[in-house]
This record gives structure tokens, sequence and C-alpha cells, in this order.
């Protein structure tokens, strides 16, 4: 008997794991999520005197959620508006991609069914999937639509997962990283952090940085780093910047390409000993 | 000189009554009209558990404003802006002509542009229609009960099909 039951539990089990892989889960927008999609379309539309606008929302089947008219708008912007939120929700892609598509020459394109290949419609992506979208038509021009939708959708995703930002991203290719170590001298140094491209070719004086905490990787060469104890014959030589002859005390390492060392804001740290030029990527942070 | 002015005044006067009389004003369904109709006709759909969609046309019966209740039929969002637009376009309630074509009248399903289904109701401002309301997802009934408390929140004259 005990062995039919177990034999029981195990088919039962066995059916829920298949039938579990068989069905996935989705996130599904709702009528406040597309709600608040149109508010922020609408907020931008305010700030930036847009003549007029219709804001469509579409869920992940292309299916109308919600849609709005500004007064004035001229009427064929509500279907416009539908279309280019359907074809961004179901080809998971803004709609200026096809218009850019067809331009550049892929004219037979126009021949697909239910398409509105117009720039101005956005998919709305919530923590990566995409869940619908927003199209936007009757604004003063393709490119206002656009923003209009792009502000809609950010409304949702900045209201349902951890802040985003459209801050523009740093890149150093390799050459410019490679003479950057050639030298020893900063990448960039702004607020926040400052990442330093670091060569050292002969032992260096006791530092303290009370605000930066210090992070190293060492890429070549090796050194005798002391950290702790307390700088020697210390002097402020800049704000928040501690000089000394050398450091009495603390703990004595040697370092080599591969360790990370941390050294938080305010430990005094000397290069005691360096063999060879010793590269190491530093990112102070304040 | 006042002879000149008087002169000049019926001169005016004539030249601005034909004006009106070939460009006479309309009232216009704003979407702030448009947000109370939906936001009535919303109220009731949640508190009859209903799950509907609600659609607001101009007097052109183009869409001003749509909410889709969560759950909702997605077929019901086609089907809720043609009654909208049938009401608007043909300035009367969309179950005139559902009732005309259970009645006998099987060539109103042939009118051009109409969703001959119970549940669109025209929105009359200043005597005039200005734009409609349709509701779909419930039964027809239901549908029209809701859309005529949408309707019956901007219209100023007795909504059609509203019970006296």
């Amino acid at each position: 008997m005990k062995i039919i039951k177990l034999v029981l539990a195990i088919m039962f089990i066995s059916s829920a794991v298949s039938a579990g892989a068989q069905v996935a889960e989705k996130k599904s927008l709702t009528l406040e999520g597309a709600n608040t999609v149109i508010a922020g379309a609408m907020a931008e539309a305010k700030r930036l005197n847009a003549p007029g606008g219709v804001i469509a929302v579409v869920d992940d089947g292309g299916n109308l959620m919600a849609l709005e008219r500004i007064d004035g708008t001229f009427a064929a912007g509500a279907n416009i508006s539908i279309g280019k939120a359907k074809t961004a929700a179901l080809f998971k892609k803004p709609t200026k991609f096809f218009e850019d598509v067809i331009k550049n020459g892929r004219t037979s394109m126009v021949a697909l069914q239910d398409f509105t290949p117009l720039q101005g419609g956005v998919p709305i992506i919530v923590e990566g999937e995409i869940v619908g979208a927003v199209g936007v038509s009757g604004a003063a021009s393709a490119q206002q639509d656009e923003e209009l939708a792009i502000a809609g959708a950010g409304a949702l995703m900045n209201g349902s997962s951890e802040e985003t930002s459209t801050a523009p991203v740093t890149y150093f290719d390799n050459g410019e990283v490679r003479a950057a170590f050639a030298k020893g001298m900063p990448l960039t140094e702004v607020a926040g952090y400052k990442v330093h491209a670091s060569r050292r070719t002969e032992p260096g004086v006791a530092e303290v940085h009370t605000r930066d905490t210090d992070i190293v990787y060492v890429l070549e060469g090796s050194a005798t780093l002391v950290t702790g104890g307390t700088a020697v014959q210390g002097k402020t030589t800049a704000p928040g910047e501690i000089r000394g002859k050398e450091i009495s005390g603390g703990e004595s390492r040697e370092i080599k390409p591969g360790d990370v060392v941390i050294i938080p804001a305010g430990v005094p740290h000397w290069f005691k000993d360096v063999k060879g030029p010793v590269l190491y990527y530093v990112v102070k942070v304040s | 000189m006042k002879k000149i002015i008087s002169i000049l005044l019926i001169l005016a006067v004539p030249a601005l009554l034909p004006a009106k009389a070939e460009t006479p004003v309309k009232p216009v369904l704003t979407l702030s009209a448009a947000k109370k109709a939906v936001e009535a006709a919303e109220k009731e759909a949640v508190r009859r558990g209903a799950t509907v969609v609600i659609a607001v046309v101009d007097d052109g019966g183009h869409l001003i404003l749509l909410e889709r209740l969560d759950d909702t039929q997605v077929a019901s969002v086609e089907v809720g802006i043609g009654k909208a637009r049938t009401a608007a376009i043909f300035r009367r309630p969309s179950k005139v002509f559902e009732d005309q074509i259970r009645d006998g009248r099987v060539a109103a399903l042939a009118l051009p542009g109409a969703t001959p289904l119970q549940g669109g109701i025209p929105i009359i401002i200043d005597g005039k229609v200005a734009g409609a309301i349709g509701v779909s997802g419930n039964t027809p009934q239901e549908d029209e009960e809701i859309a005529i408390i949408g309707a019956s929140a901007v219209s100023d004259a007795r909504t059609p099909g509203e019970k006296q």
C-alpha cells in the first residue's frame, strides 16, 4: 500500500512538473498601468506645448486598452495612433525602425497586413518583458509623436521598478586605456567617482584620502603595499588629501597581477617597494 | 458724418448674417467631458462587476477616449467603438437597428458603418448629437444601461433610452 502511495505521489509530481514546463507566465498590463502611460505622455505633451495628440495603449496582443485624444487633434490620428501601438507591440520594436527600413529601400515591407510603419509607436517594457505598446499621432511632428510615446512608456517603467536614467554612457576603447596606462593618468573624474589608469615605477609616499575609497585591481608588476598604521610627518596637501613620508606600523602585503585591494576612505597606504612598472586600475569612490 | 456711420452699420450687419447662416456653430465634445462620461460608466460597471470596454467618439464617429477594464474580452474593443460610432453618425441608440433587424428589416444589416448592436448611446449637448458612448463586453441590456449612465453624466438633454 505504501509503495502504491509512493508511486502515485511520484506520478503526481512528474505530471505537475511537465504541466509547469508547458505553460509559462508573463506579465500583463492593467488598465491602471495603461492610464499611467497615457498620463506620462500627456504631461510631456504639455511640457513640449504639443499642438495636439492621440495616445493609444495596447496590450501584448496589440488590442487597445485605453486611448485619449487631446481636444482639437485631427480625427484620423485616433486610428493612426492605434496602428502605431499595435505595430510596436506585435513586432516588439519601435515603429521608427520600420519607417527607416522602408525609407532605406525595403519598399515591399509596406505590403504587410495590419502594419503602420510610422514613427511614434514604442513597446512598453517592464523588467525586461514587453507588456504592450504606446502609439502617438497628431503632435507637432513624427519626431514629437515618438517623444511623447517614449515619455509615456517611461512613466510606467519608472513607476514599477528602481529609478532608471538616460544619462550618457562613458566608453574608453582599449587603445585609449592602454595610452593612459603608458603614462599613468586618470581616465575620468566626475562627481561620485574617479577612475585612474595608474602606473608606478618607484616607491611612493604615504597617502591618505579622507573622502575617497580606493578599489585597486593589479594588472602588471608587483609591489609591497603597506596599509593602516600612521602616516609619518603627514601634511594636508589638498582638500581631503594627506601625504606623509612613510607609514609606521600598519600591515604589509605583496600585491601581484590579478589581486584586488579595497582601501576605505581615511586609511593610510604606501607603495613601499615596487618591482618593475606596476600597472593598476583604481576606482575612487567618494 | 453720423449718416455715413449708420450706412456703414447697415452694410456691415447683413454681411455678418449670411456668414452665420452658412457656418452655424456646433457643440464639440471635449476630452474632459468624455472623461466624465467614461468615469460614470466605469463606476457603474465596477458596481455591477461587469468587464466592459467603454468608448467615446465625437460627432464624426472618431474615437476620443477608450478604456478596457481589466480582464475584458479583447473583441469588445472593436464592438464597443462600433456601437459608439453607430450611435454618433446615425444619431440614435444602436439598439434601434438591432430592433429593426429582429423585427424583419434584414436590409438594415447593409447600412454602411453601422454596428447594429444594443449598447451605443448618443451624447446630446445643446440639443445636438456631439458624440456617443459605446459599451461592450457584457449582456446587450447591461451594456446599454452602462452606456446610458455614461451619456447622462454629460448630456444636457434626456438621454435617448433613459428611463423616465
